[in-house]
């Protein structure tokens, strides 16, 4: 049995663990934490970490000692050096808090690329977790931002982006709210929904990477599929409307811009890729497995396949890294000039307080 | 003397001619003109002890003396001269009076005896004797010695229940002056709503004295219920000169009510639901509504299948009782316990003797005895209830931050 480590960081990142917790509930009723139990594939510890106390509280589903404040912060207000600075006053805690729910095989480390605590704490706590479990592996799940919501976000998500890089994470998994706007419905709804999509993906992935699978795929290959190309991939989930619906239609849907988290041509982009197959004994027929995996691993190269048989209709979960993010070069770019404009902005702003002040230069206050 | 006399007789007849004369009821037949010589026909009405003029001749009503054989005694005299005659009539025959109508008389005729004072006649005479003028003779009228039967019928009660014997008093009493002769009663005829017993039919004695009463008593039984009107008792009789006469007592109504019987009527206090183990009293009370006495009153008491879980003690409700007279009430009272819960049935049942009848009375009632009670049972809903919040307020704590 896996041991599994969600962490959610950061507004976002909690909210994601939320819809965890609220999955592992089964059901979508907002009362079920009242009458049913949590029910994890694995052996699942959810840790929910924020500077801002107000977030924490708002979280439904996720148990109040699963909610860890780090105290003496009330938000770090997309600051990320005063992030670092409270994760280094507070880092003990911090990790105490994971430590003492054991040891793990994987942690999820699930934040938004843009905010201050989640952007500036992730990298520290993979560095941390790297550090402390030795053969841990640790995948950022990270939410980037929509391109409009403002500089201070975009160079968020450039600089912590490169932080989790650099501090050796196995892996990036992205989610994309910009990609994600499709999702019609208020703001409210469609942040659930992502972070629904994401915990459902998630957990399924925990459940296969943990389940006896017809064909083998297990942490091993989830790893060797995270470190290819860019070290960066996403999930593509379809879940078929039929019992009976065919297999190959069902894994092309995983895979199509459709059922991705993140927007990419898996076919072009894709660096590894892995399919877990999941559906009852009847409806998984070889030879369309077969042929869906070949024709793209002649596209891609390293397919893992993954079959697990279980009652109910096919669900498939890709999971691939990208050799290649133009989106992410064009967020960079963006965020490049986002700095650039803050910067003359800021200057700008100087000059002018600056030539303000000039005018009572050499003058006091006379009463 | 004589034309002195005719002048003041026609003065006097002028002048009551001028009057009409109330007394003669019909009006004179042959009305004719008033010529000398010329025979005329009157009628006119007295009493026995008047007398009418008719010119100079007096009639005289002396008595009826028959009024069966219509015979009546009239003395004709006339006025200043030596004629005078007593005759006894007989009616409708005429009888000419110092030499009839032709030759200047009077002749007579009784047409119609009303009864034994007053006679109705007509009289032919010359027309210039004028209209009968009535008077009231010298001689005071003797009272009539005449027989008068009074008849009283009572009976000894006027509501009586079929089976009950009464009494029928028929009183008859002379209240006349004379002896009443021939006395027969004649009762009401036999009704087929009695049976009757001794001195039916009733008979008196056959001669009655002034003053004399005699009474006779016959009883008869109801028979059937109703209301039955007894017809008067009519007496006939005859006085001494064989005129009959006859008197009826009133009727009387008697009512025949249905044949009088006891009537028990049970009424029991149960006690409301016992207690398991509890004991309750149970009185009995018997009335007699009826109206005859209920005898050998035997009480029993019947449970009805699976009735065990009662237990009485005393005895029970098994009484015996010789005679419950009507309107007398009996009372008594038992206790019982339950020994099991359920809902009882008890019967009970009098049977009683009248009039060598055999009859019943049933009634029954209803003993609840209650189930053992646990009123800890009423806490146990409590127990999910609370398991239910203690469950929830631990998840909202669990979940709360």
């Amino acid at each position: 049995m896996l041991n599994v480590l969600m962490l959610g960081i950061g507004q976002c990142g909690n909210r994601i663990l939320d819809a965890v917790n609220r999955e592992s509930f089964g059901g979508s009723s907002k009362l079920s934490k009242y009458y049913s139990r949590q029910k994890f594939p694995s052996r699942v510890e959810t840790l929910a970490i924020n500077t801002a106390v107000n977030d924490l509280k708002e979280l439904k589903f996720t148990a109040a000692k699963d909610r860890l404040h780090v105290p003496n912060l009330h938000g770090v207000g997309a600051n990320r050096s005063l992030g670092k600075q409270g994760f280094w006053d507070n880092r003990e805690m911090i990790m105490e808090e994971i430590e003492k729910r054991g040891d793990f095989d994987i942690a999820f480390v699930m934040t938004s690329s843009s905010g201050g605590t989640g952007s500036s704490f992730t990298p520290l706590i993979i560095h941390e977790l790297k550090e402390r479990y030795k053969n841990i592996t640790v995948i950022a799940v990270m939410v980037l931002p929509f391109r409009e919501e403002g500089s201070i976000y975009l160079q968020n998500a450039a600089f912590s982006m490169r932080d989790i890089m650099e501090v050796q994470s196995d892996g990036i998994i992205l989610v994309d709210n910009q990609y994600l706007k499709r999702l019609s419905g208020d703001i409210k709804t469609a942040y659930d929904r992502i972070n629904e999509m994401v915990a459902e993906r998630l957990l399924f992935l925990i459940e296969s990477l943990d389940s006896e699978m017809l064909s083998v795929t297990d942490l091993g290959d989830f790893k060797t599929v995270m470190r290819g190309g860019l070290g960066m991939g996403t999930l593509g989930f379809y879940e078929s409307d039929k019992k009976t619906a065919s297999l190959t239609s069902a894994i092309e849907g995983s895979l199509k811009p459709g059922g991705l988290l993140y927007p990419a041509d898996v076919y072009e982009d894709a660096a590894r890729a892995m399919i877990i197959i999941q559906g009852s004994r009847e409806s998984l027929d070889v030879d369309e497995i077969t042929k869906s995996v070949e024709k793209l691993s002649s596209k891609i190269g390293q397919v893992f396949k993954g079959i697990v048989i279980k009652k109910g209709r096919p669900k498939i979960l890709s999971v691939f890294t990208l050799g290649q993010v133009p989106d992410l070069e064009m967020l960079y770019a963006q965020a490049a000039q986002a700095i650039q404009d803050e910067k003359s902005r800021k200057t700008r702003a100087k000059k002018q307080l600056d030539d303000a002040f000039a005018y009572i230069e050499d003058l006091e206050e006379v009463y | 003397m004589r034309p002195v006399y005719l002048v003041l007789s026609v003065v006097v007849v002028l002048l009551v001619s001028s009057i009409p004369l109330a007394l003669m009821g019909a009006a004179a037949s042959d009305e004719a003109d008033n010529i000398d010589g010329e025979i005329v026909t009157r009628d006119f009405s007295f009493r026995a002890g008047e007398g009418v003029r008719i010119g100079d001749y007096r009639v005289e009503l002396l008595s009826v003396v028959s009024v069966i054989d219509g015979l009546v005694e009239v003395r004709v005299y006339k006025r200043a001269s030596q004629f005078e005659d007593w005759r006894v009539m007989q009616d409708y025959r005429d009888v000419n009076f110092d030499g009839g109508k032709d030759r200047g008389g009077l002749t007579l005729t009784v047409v119609e005896i009303f009864d034994i004072d007053t006679v109705r006649m007509r009289a032919a005479y010359r027309s210039d004797y004028g209209y009968p003028q009535k008077y009231v003779t010298e001689r005071a009228l003797a009272p009539r010695n005449l027989p008068e039967l009074k008849v009283f019928t009572t009976v000894d009660k006027t509501t009586v229940s079929t089976g009950d014997e009464l009494k029928v008093t028929i009183t008859v009493t002379n209240a006349g002056n004379d002896t009443a002769r021939d006395v027969v009663i004649q009762d009401s005829p036999p009704l087929p709503q009695f049976r009757y017993l001794a001195g039916y039919p009733p008979k008196v004695k056959n001669q009655l004295q002034p003053g004399e009463s005699d009474i006779v008593v016959y009883s008869m039984v109801a028979a059937a219920e109703g209301s039955v009107e007894l017809a008067g008792t009519a007496a006939r009789y005859s006085d001494s000169k064989a005129t009959l006469y006859s008197a009826t007592s009133q009727p009387v109504n008697i009512e025949i009510r249905p044949q009088r019987r006891p009537d028990l009527a049970f009424e029991v206090e149960a006690p409301g639901p016992i207690e398991l183990g509890g004991e309750g009293a149970i009185n009995v009370t018997i009335k007699n509504d009826g109206e005859a006495a209920a005898q050998r009153v035997e009480v029993k008491m019947g449970l009805r299948s699976g009735m065990d879980g009662l237990e009485f003690s005393g005895g029970g409700l098994d009484r015996s009782f010789f005679e419950i007279a009507p309107g007398d009430v009996e009372r008594y009272s038992a206790t019982v316990r339950g020994s099991r819960s359920g809902s009882y049935v008890v019967d009970l049942s009098a049977s009683y003797r009248a009039d060598g009848e055999m009859m019943q009375e049933d009634t029954s009632f209803q003993v609840s005895v209650l189930e053992r009670e646990y009123k800890y049972l009423y806490y146990l809903p409590i127990v999910p209830v609370l398991i239910i919040g203690i469950w929830l307020y631990r998840r909202y704590k669990e979940y709360k931050y």
